[in-house]
């Protein structure tokens, strides 16, 4: 293999490498899950998923640390934030069809970066949210880092002497990925999903039929929603951080097609190695390793900065 | 069949949808411009035109695809006009298109089980608490699908993508589909078009079956005369955006105004019932 500048590709053969690809796999396979759900079953260009997702970690953030909620209750809670969000996109934005919603989507979803970005009492603007100030002990994910702690501990007693510090995250990422992924066969498999795709195939004649597709959109809306919001829980869990630029909304998870179910399942790889791809993003390279609280974890995986970044980076 | 019959069968005879003085315009122009027609309960009322005449308008305006612009119309006494086509249709009236569909990437069963009414597993909340309610009416709904499918000559498609129908089927599904929604007033935009005349006439014999056995009126767009003529028991004739004429088919068929918009001098169609 060409080196050149004496880099090394070490890290493709560390673990701790792999199992940050695989976390950020887990989260944009439930972004992939949302979008499969309102594009693929229901006929919606949404575009906004990282909209749902930025809402979910700040609202998550935000609670814990300006509203003393803990962290435990903060999750159902975004969650239910980021729902009404995306009702109250939704219920001006779906009269606007097909390409018309998309767009709206995606102007929403940059409205919510951009206002994170500069509400800086509420947002942290550019710094992020990560810990309140002074505090040593009253970061976001405090609760998470115990609970992380205790299933490195029971990793151990399973012979895994030494676990990665984000192995435990990646499990309960891929817990969720595997129960949503079920879930919503269930759902897409019963007459509710069958209004949906009559919805995608034809939305006059599923009205024509009786069937109150608003309604149905709204409801598809809000599922990807909730599941965005858990994407964004976990992507806050896994970079320490609730930053702006994690969240730019971007069109491009819809590897291995879109109607497909299981979506991305299908295609693991496909997610991880997409967002392997490196890019340049000088104002953020050092800054999220350097300020991370859980920096050291990176300890010889120079790249795996540059992956994370990417996970909320998107084409120019 | 003559009048009486008819009279006889429906003694009320009354109006299942009323609509008056309907305005749609779109711009400068009024493709229906103060429409007022009945349609009566058990009826079977062809609705005739040149092309332009804004028959299929005022059905997109009175089943809630359009915005009228004026006018009122009231199905079974509710008013319906403004209201969105969903609501219309669970009030029974329920109407097919003319350029036809069907959901493509769908199968066959899967179009018309969609259409069914009262299944509760449209709503999330039942598919998870109650599954075993919503499988048992999935099990009702599928054998009626079935049943009908057999009618149109489509159940061995059944499993098949509506994609994959020729023009057809596809007319022939999209009626059977309206048909699963149990309406009472089914609004047919060209029915025939496009469909061979042994399906084509089977079609007409449902359609008087469908009335006599279960009182379903229809109120269709059609162009060929003879099954106007000779199928219909009333003809509503627009032009330019109004009604010109309203009555038995014979006397439509000798009304001097129809005969200079539409049919011509030239058009003689015999009346197999005369």
């Amino acid at each position: 293999m060409i080196l050149p500048l004496g880099l090394t590709l070490n890290f493709f053969t560390d673990t701790g490498f792999w199992i940050g690809v695989g976390v950020l796999a887990g989260i944009y396979a439930l972004v992939a899950l949302g979008l499969q759900l309102n594009v693929g079953y229901t006929g919606m260009t949404n575009f906004g998923a990282a909209g749902f997702m930025a809402v979910g970690a700040y609202a998550m953030a935000i609670l814990v640390l300006k509203a003393g909620f803990s962290f435990w209750l903060s999750l159902p809670v975004a969650m239910l934030i980021a729902i009404g969000f995306g009702l109250l996109v939704g219920l001006p934005s779906l009269r606007l069809r097909a390409d018309y919603f998309a767009i709206a989507t995606i102007a929403l979803a940059e409205t919510v970066r951009i206002i994170a970005q500069n509400a800086d009492s509420l947002t942290g603007g550019n710094q992020g949210l990560f810990c309140a100030e002074g505090g040593a002990g009253a970061c976001y994910n405090d609760a998470w880092t115990n609970l992380s702690t205790t299933i490195e501990g029971w990793l151990q007693s399973l012979g895994w002497t030494n676990p990665e510090s984000l192995a435990p995250l990646l499990i309960v990422v891929w817990l969720f990925v595997v129960g949503a992924t079920l879930g919503l066969r269930f759902i897409q498999k019963s007459p509710w999903g069958r209004v949906l795709r009559a919805i995608r195939e034809d939305e006059d004649a599923a009205e024509a039929l009786g069937k109150h597709t608003f309604a149905y959109k709204l409801q598809s809306l809000a599922i990807a929603a909730a599941i965005g919001a858990f994407a964004g829980f976990f992507l806050a869990l896994d970079l320490a951080t609730v930053h702006p630029l994690d969240y730019e909304p971007v069109a491009r998870q819809l590897l291995g097609g879109a109607r497909r179910r299981g979506g991305l399942l299908d295609h693991p790889r496909g997610d991880a190695v997409h967002r392997l791809r490196p890019r340049r993003h000088p104002d953020r390279s050092t800054a999220v390793l350097h300020r991370r609280p859980g920096a050291d974890r990176a300890d010889g995986l120079p790249a795996a900065g540059d992956v994370r970044q990417a996970g909320g980076d998107g084409p120019r | 069949m003559n009048d009486a019959d008819v009279d006889a069968e429906r003694p009320n005879g009354k109006p299942i949808l009323e609509a008056a003085g309907v305005v749609k315009r779109f711009g400068g122009i009024r493709a229906v411009n103060g429409a007022t027609l009945d349609v009566r309960e058990g009826s079977i009322t062809a609705l005739i035109g040149p092309n332009g005449a804004g028959k299929t308008t005022f059905f997109n305006v009175v089943t809630g695809f359009y915005r009228p612009d004026g006018g009122r119309a009231a199905f079974q006494g509710d008013q319906i006009l403004g209201a969105r086509p969903h609501a219309i249709a669970r009030l029974g009236m329920v109407r097919t298109f003319q350029i036809t569909k069907a959901l493509a990437r769908m199968p066959v069963i899967d179009n018309m089980t969609l259409a069914a009414p009262d299944q509760p597993g449209e709503r999330l909340l039942n598919v998870i608490a109650h599954p075993r309610r919503v499988r048992r009416r999935e099990a009702e709904v599928r054998e009626q699908a079935i049943e009908l499918l057999e009618v149109f000559d489509l159940a061995r498609v059944a499993e098949d993508y509506a994609g994959t129908l020729s023009g057809g089927q596809r007319k022939l599904l999209e009626l059977a589909r309206a048909l699963m929604t149990r309406p009472r007033l089914l609004l047919l935009d060209e029915p025939m078009a496009g469909i061979n005349p042994t399906l084509g006439r089977r079609l007409l014999d449902h359609m008087q079956r469908l009335r006599a056995d279960e009182g379903v009126s229809f109120l269709f767009i059609e162009h060929d005369m003879e099954v106007v003529m000779n199928h219909s028991d009333r003809v509503i004739v627009m032009a330019e955006g109004r009604v010109i004429a309203d009555g038995e088919p014979h006397e439509v068929r000798t009304d001097q105004a129809v005969i200079d918009a539409y049919l011509g001098s030239g058009t003689v169609v015999e009346d197999e019932r005369a």
